[in-house]
């Protein structure tokens, strides 16, 4: 931590509070980055990754309720911690000074409602056709597609024999031809590890594996269901075009409501092959 | 029928409005920011011009504002929620603690978890020659702040004010400058702009000051980053003339601020002489006096700080008793601020939404009279120094909700509370329970 930076240093990892704690304090960070993350029954959803001058932890001091989300350092951050009382202590002489928390608050919801709105539609999509496991993983990268701009994409699965196999994908074949396995690659890596990455100099990145097509800027989300990672899904770019945060937390988002519609079509599909079982060897019986 | 009763809300800036600021310190500054803030929320356009020649940026006495340099706990989370977040560039040092020393011994007094809190800063660019230019003066820095929200600065010097019809004229030594809706005086004591709007004849009188010694003592980074890590020594001794000392770490230089009633030219030198100062910073750490001045500070407040048209803030107006000036700047200017965009700038209007708040300042100030009046009786005798002393060490070991005369002197001494909640706390009887078991401790280890 530098001589001239206020607040308290938190390292990389470290959590700031936990989902479910009573909020005493909000705060402002003044370096670095904070993630805020949520644990949803297919695991952990990155909900926003904030950097200096964002505030945050400031809902349930208003609202009354428990810490709604996890607050965790990415990478070095200094964080100034502002306690309940004395917030409100200050408000209550001056009420215009929760003019620009009012501005935050506001932004943020104007942000859900656009992320809601197109989620449902994404939602709807995928729950309507989650029949056919291969027509699911399409219309999942399609949907990505709409939401997230990138020049090649795929979904893969965890095979028995530890590799991962592509159920669908779009853009250069190249990146469709390579078979990675578990902990290989990047997309091996995230699968192994559950945690999703935004990379925008892939070549640098140690875990790469070159194919025919150079590869500039990659995402990569976990498929998981009850914290059981069974897949990946990748967008990348080939050109200069590089990726935002923003994106990275659409995909993870669009994951979540991935895994769960390419569960149920293949919990769908195994249905249908037991039931043709049973009725072969009713068949077989008269 | 009686008009006493009536509210003219007159003089209500709207379109164009001409705003004049003199002085571009942190109340014209403050001011010009939410001012603009504000009427932009409310769709109001108003033009705010603030005037003032001294380039903040520069080092040495042209761009000082001959100030401490600390901005309290308070003010930092204060502003931090305002979305004005104090960059590197600007902090010399961030503070989260003090050291308490008295002729009897030494204390420290933290923040929870060590977080710091505190910042320390330079007014303009630094003493002269300063090393590391990289640096931000605070002053300039709220300036372009409030440059970027829409003011103009007129780096010029206003040399008289006059009224026609109803409106302040702003006249330099060459010349007319402009007619403005409405002055807004936010200069410092040791400004000659005071005698400027006393003229004007509304009952306006410069406030009543003291002189404080401020010095600038020059040594190597590392021994400022050993001796002083990041706390504020803080020196309570029994000498009459002074109320209380502090040294102020700021990269390489430490700020020493003296405060007292009977500070001259050789107090610096005095104070530094001290065997608990010599403690602290012994000769043989080859430190050198970069440089020194005496400053006027307010001590008191003049009772007619507006009139139609014209409004004083800061410490032109009123601030807050030896401590946490620049807090005062933010409540002042803000508050003068919320008046005009909201009320308007009528005399009614400044005293139905800016006055409650300057007379609290003033109000609150009488409290810190008492209380330094307290701590002078503290620093004096030795029995009460060495209990005050024992108390605040025994605290220290108990969780932080459980140490009251700490707290007290926290308070107290980084601006972090009004002086009369500090005073509430210190007429708690656990408090006084606490300070006799120390006076009975420091008498038995006698």
């Amino acid at each position: 931590m530098k001589d001239s930076e206020l607040g308290r240093a938190f390292s990389d990892g470290d959590v700031i509070f936990r989902e479910g704690e009573k909020g005493e304090m909000m705060y402002v960070i003044q370096s670095g980055k904070v993630k805020i993350t949520k644990d949803t029954k297919s695991g952990e959803v990155t909900l926003a990754t904030l950097t200096c001058g964002d505030i945050f932890g400031e809902m349930s001091l208003f609202d009354r309720m428990p810490r709604s989300a996890t607050a965790v350092a990415s990478g070095n951050a200094t964080i100034l911690s502002i306690d309940k009382k004395k917030l409100f202590t200050t408000i209550s002489r001056d009420p215009t000074m929760v003019f620009k928390v009012l501005e935050t608050m506001s932004r943020r919801i104007r942000l859900l409602d656009e992320e809601l709105s197109r989620l449902k539609k994404t939602k709807e999509h995928l729950l309507r056709s989650c029949c056919d496991v291969e027509e699911t993983c399409k219309m999942i990268l399609q949907e990505a597609r709409n939401t997230i701009s990138a020049e090649n994409g795929s979904v893969m699965f965890r095979e028995d024999d530890n590799t991962l196999s592509i159920k669908a994908a779009y853009g250069s074949k190249s990146t469709q031809l390579m078979r990675l396995k578990v902990g290989e690659g990047i997309a091996g890596d995230v699968l192994s590890t559950g945690r999703s990455e935004m990379l925008n100099n892939v070549s640098t990145d140690g875990r790469y594996k070159k194919g025919s097509t150079k590869i500039i800027s990659m995402l990569c989300a976990p498929l998981k269901c009850d914290n059981t990672v069974f897949g990946v899904i990748n967008m990348s770019n080939t050109s200069e075009r590089l990726f935002v945060l923003e994106d990275l937390r659409m995909l993870n988002s669009l994951a979540v409501y991935a895994s769960i519609a390419i569960k149920n079509a293949l919990n769908y599909a195994q249905l249908r092959v037991a039931a043709d079982d049973v009725l072969k060897q009713a068949i077989l019986v008269t | 029928m009686s008009m006493a009763f009536s509210v003219q809300r007159t003089h209500i800036p709207g379109e164009c409005s001409q705003i004049a600021v003199i002085g571009g310190g942190p109340t014209g500054s403050f001011f010009s920011l939410f001012a603009l803030r504000m009427a932009k929320m409310i769709g109001r356009e108003i033009s705010i011009t603030i005037f003032d020649p001294k380039d903040f940026s520069k080092d040495g006495p042209g761009g000082c504002n001959r100030c401490g340099g600390i901005i309290s706990e308070l003010l930092v989370q204060t502003l931090a929620v305002e979305g004005i977040n104090l960059p590197n560039s600007v902090v010399r040092k961030g503070i989260n603690s003090y050291t308490l020393h008295t002729d009897y011994g030494s204390v420290f007094i933290s923040t929870p978890s060590l977080e710091r809190t505190i910042a320390t800063v330079y007014r303009g660019g630094g003493p002269r020659g300063i090393i590391g230019h990289e640096k931000e003066s605070f002053d300039n820095y709220l300036l372009s702040l409030a440059i970027e929200e829409g003011a103009v600065h007129q780096p010029m010097r206003i040399d008289s004010i006059e009224r026609k019809h109803g409106k302040p004229v702003l006249f330099s030594k060459n010349g007319h400058i402009m007619e403005a809706d409405l002055a807004v005086g936010a200069f410092g004591v040791n400004s000659t702009a005071g005698k400027m709007f006393a003229s004007l004849g509304f009952g306006y009188s410069e406030p009543p000051t003291v002189n404080a010694a401020i010095a600038e003592l020059h040594m190597p980074e590392e021994v400022i980053v050993e001796r002083f890590g990041n706390s504020i020594h803080l020196f309570l001794l029994p000498d009459r003339g002074i109320k209380f000392a502090a040294m102020i770490p700021k990269g390489s230089y430490v700020t020493l601020c003296i405060l007292g009633r009977k500070v001259d030219a050789h107090t610096v030198q005095n104070f530094l002489n001290k065997p608990v100062v010599r403690a602290v910073l012994p000769e043989a750490l080859g430190y050198s006096v970069a440089c020194s001045c005496l400053p006027k500070m307010n001590i008191g407040a003049p009772k007619k700080p507006f009139t139609d048209r014209i409004v004083m803030g800061g410490d032109a107006g009123s601030t807050r008793l030896f401590k946490d000036g620049l807090g005062a700047a933010y409540i002042m200017g803000k508050s003068i601020a919320k008046t005009v965009i909201f009320e308007g700038t009528s005399r009614e209007d400044f005293q139905k939404g800016y006055y409650p708040v300057y007379r609290g300042i003033m109000h609150d100030n009488l409290f810190g009279r008492i209380l330094y009046t307290v701590i002078d009786q503290y620093r004096s005798f030795k029995i009460l120094t060495r209990a005050m002393l024992k108390t605040v060490e025994i605290e220290q070991k108990r969780d932080s909700d459980d140490r009251i005369l700490s707290t007290i002197l926290w308070d107290m001494f980084t601006g972090n509370e009004r002086y009369r909640n500090v005073f509430m706390k210190s007429i708690r009887p656990k408090m006084h329970i606490d300070m006799w078991e120390g006076v009975f401790r420091s008498i038995g280890r006698r």
